[in-house]
């Protein structure tokens, strides 16, 4: 099903996501889990599928056909609770590996504080003093950034598929997410609660570059905007 | 009865369950115009990217409406009214337990819904916050205008509805069961309704609860969802989503009913798995109490919480399961007639399947994280809600027609109306799961251009499902007028079901049985 989509409707640009391009080990990680637990689920829609019209095409009425008569089997019904139960129980292994991954980031290289606004983020970087908003956000390639997120105003949720990142920001509370890119590149999202008349606009940009081009874009951001010596520290 | 009162003032007046049935059913049809046309002006919008058909504030307002009606006034009712028109047929009794307040149960709905169409018209418009009304969003500070007002006071006026009717249908079932019918013996819509009531009972107070917060802190700046004031918006989504995620299961269980009484009609073979089904509706009915934070993966709750409902979603899918084998069981070396309530049937079967699934993917956090609040969570929803629920109601449609009104809808009409609406259902839908995994969020007005194919073939999809549903009421229509008469059994259910509703004229008499029966 997926995979016929895939080669239909897409435009001139092409989209990332963390499914058909996942970018960075979380994003790849995420995409396998989802790939596993698909192997499990999609046999039993399948087979219903295929039992269903099977049984519309085999049982169909013929004058003077006789019904069958059955209406319990004991035997039966018990396999089809266990092995549907069984098939979860392991599912559910790689499924907590995946969430443990997604919970507890390695060794972070930078923390960028994501705030949002209707209907903008702002973006700040404790460690070096940076702070901005409505503009894209930049991080170093192939280093983990984890982020803390807080609200102004109403909740919003900061999404780029590519990353496999989506996390709800709320006021009055600090959450957490992390990932990381390996590619330089532009990465788009959008926020992914309703936040009000134009969350449909509430785009976000994320702009990996290398390890050289963010030193000397952190420069440059403070020479346009020195530290004020207020910002927080997360 | 002679002295009944006739035409309008009867109908204001009846305590009658079967016209309150017929009344809550005509009520959700209408209902479901709104609803349907609410959803066409959002799909008119999306049909291409950057369109101006709607501005951004009618856009949300739209959406929130489409989903309150569809759920509070369309779903909830539809369900009640088959509920009150056949539980008492099917149990045996002559009414409902409390006919006045099963009255006063429909009646409460009107103003309801007088508050929801109302609500437009108001300075400010309709509530724009979602038929999730997530806070801060819905409160005073950012939806300032009297819309979210009257959303809360209408969604109130509905629930304080659900609960008095819960109550009526849990006392009718538990008290007026014929002699003789035990709870094994109960039909299987009887007993989908009996756990049904209990989960209204049980989840909607909570409702009621968030809702007078909500309503407080609105009004009277008390802080109960306000950080400032130790207050918090998460508590506002554990509350809502702790009434909002049994209502699916109060959406469905009942359609499962009705579809466990048609599938072995139409195949002249008795349900097959009887108390399996029933175990299985009690299981889904107690554990869809304690999978509620699935809907709140992103937000940022404690990771053991994420583990704890994840495990859970995946183990009510477990009696899901149980009872879509039980159906395939129950057709399998029949003699199938494909009428259309059949077809309806047997399509929400193939449906909701895929709404299972779709929910199963959902447990996997890693994957949930992803598409919740995209499009993918749009299209599992409808596969549940539209594929599930509507089928089944509409299935009930086509069976039930004929008693209640005595006579058959023309099931030519019928069938062409099956095909639009099945195909229309999966044109408009199955895209939508690829839209969300590749990063389209949902409750957008508008969208980045590469999500624009798969949106014009979606709504393109809604074309074919306003025909199905206009061809519906013509044909409604028309048999009311000219229809062909129905007899007391016309799918010839009753010598093998043994189904009361099966066993008296078309329609019932006024009360239904004159001597009650006894069952053996």
């Amino acid at each position: 099903m997926l995979l016929g989509f895939a080669a239909f409707g897409w435009a001139d640009e092409p989209i990332t996501n963390w499914l058909t391009n996942p970018e960075g080990p979380l994003a790849r990680t995420i995409r396998s889990n989802f790939y596993f637990s698909m192997a499990a689920f999609l046999p039993f829609l399948l087979l219903s599928e295929v039992l269903l019209v099977y049984a519309i095409f085999r049982f169909k009425a013929k004058p003077g056909g006789q019904a069958a008569t059955f209406h319990e089997n004991l035997r039966l019904e018990i396999l089809w609770t266990v092995i549907p139960a069984l098939t979860l129980a392991i599912t559910a292994i790689p499924t907590y590996k995946t969430m443990r991954a997604m919970e507890v980031p390695p060794k972070s290289d930078l923390v960028v504080a994501v705030i949002g606004h209707q209907f903008f983020w702002e973006y700040r970087y404790p460690k070096y003093g940076v702070q901005f908003a409505e503009e894209a956000m930049v991080v170093p390639a192939g280093k983990v950034i984890t982020l803390n997120l807080s609200s102004v105003d109403v909740v919003h949720s900061w999404w780029v598929p590519a990353f496999g990142v989506k996390q709800d920001a709320n006021p009055g509370r600090i959450t957490h997410a992390w990932f990381q890119a390996d590619n330089p590149g532009r990465y788009k999202g959008q926020c992914a609660e309703l936040c009000g008349k134009l969350h449909a606009k509430m785009y976000i940009d994320v702009r990996v570059v290398t390890p050289e081009e963010f030193e000397q874009w952190i420069l440059e951001k403070k020479g346009i905007a020195p530290p004020d010596g207020t910002m927080e520290n997360q | 009865m002679s002295d009944r009162p006739k035409g309008i003032v009867h109908w204001l007046t009846t305590t009658d369950h079967k016209d309150i049935g017929i009344l809550y059913l005509v009520t959700s049809l209408f209902m479901a115009v709104f609803g349907g046309s609410f959803a066409g002006l959002l799909r008119a919008q999306l049909s291409a990217a950057n369109l101006k058909v709607l501005n951004p504030d009618l856009y949300n307002q739209f959406l929130s409406m489409h989903g309150t009606v569809m759920i509070f006034f369309v779903i909830i009712p539809a369900l009640a009214g088959f509920g009150n028109y056949f539980v008492p047929l099917l149990v045996g009794a002559r009414d409902m337990a409390f006919p006045k307040l099963n009255a006063l149960s429909y009646w409460l709905v009107i103003p309801a819904a007088g508050l929801m169409f109302g609500s437009f018209f108001v300075q400010g418009g309709a509530a724009q916050a979602g038929w999730t009304g997530y806070v801060p969003l819905a409160s005073r500070q950012f939806s300032g205008t009297a819309g979210v007002d009257m959303w809360i006071l209408g969604l109130h006026l509905v629930g304080l509805s659900s609960i008095l009717g819960a109550i009526n249908f849990l006392v009718t079932i538990i008290n007026m069961r014929a002699p003789g019918m035990g709870y094994f013996k109960m039909p299987l819509f009887v007993w989908t309704w009996f756990v049904n009531a209990t989960l209204i009972l049980f989840a909607t107070p909570v409702l009621a609860g968030a809702l007078t917060m909500a309503l407080t802190d609105r009004a009277f700046g008390t802080g109960f969802f306000r950080p400032s004031e130790g207050g918090d918006p998460l508590l506002w989504q554990h509350l809502f989503w702790f009434y909002s995620h049994p209502a699916v299961y109060i959406m469905v269980l009942p359609g499962m009913g009705i579809v466990s009484h048609i599938l072995p009609a139409f195949s002249s073979k008795k349900i097959f798995g009887y108390k399996g089904i029933v175990y299985a509706t009690a299981a889904i009915g107690v554990i869809g109490f304690m999978v509620w934070a699935h809907h709140m993966f992103t937000s940022g709750i404690d990771p053991r919480l994420r583990a704890f409902f994840a495990f859970m979603t995946m183990v009510i899918a477990v009696p899901t399961g149980v009872k879509i084998f039980s159906w395939l069981a129950t057709i399998w070396g029949g003699q199938i007639r494909f009428s259309v309530a059949m077809k309806f049937a047997l399509g929400f079967i193939a449906l909701f399947v895929m709404g299972g699934i779709s929910g199963l993917t959902l447990a996997v956090v890693p994957f949930d994280v992803q598409v919740h609040d995209s499009y993918y969570v749009v299209a599992h929803l409808h596969y549940v809600l539209f594929g599930g629920s509507v089928m089944a109601l509409l299935a009930g449609v086509f069976f039930w027609f004929p008693k209640m009104s005595g006579r058959i809808l023309d099931e030519k009409l019928g069938n062409v109306i099956f095909w639009l609406i099945f195909l229309g259902m999966n044109i408009t839908f199955l895209p939508m799961h690829w839209l969300g995994i590749v990063g389209m969020a949902r409750r957008i007005y508008t969208y980045r251009p590469e999500f624009e194919f798969w949106n014009q073939v979606a709504s393109f999809g809604y074309i074919l499902l306003f025909a199905g549903g206009m061809l519906l009421l013509y044909n409604m229509f028309k048999t009311l007028r000219k229809g062909e008469r129905a007899a007391d059994d016309p799918w010839g259910a009753y010598p093998l079901q043994r189904t009361l509703d099966w066993s008296v004229s078309s329609p019932p008499p006024v009360e239904n049985f004159a001597k009650i029966p006894e069952i053996v």
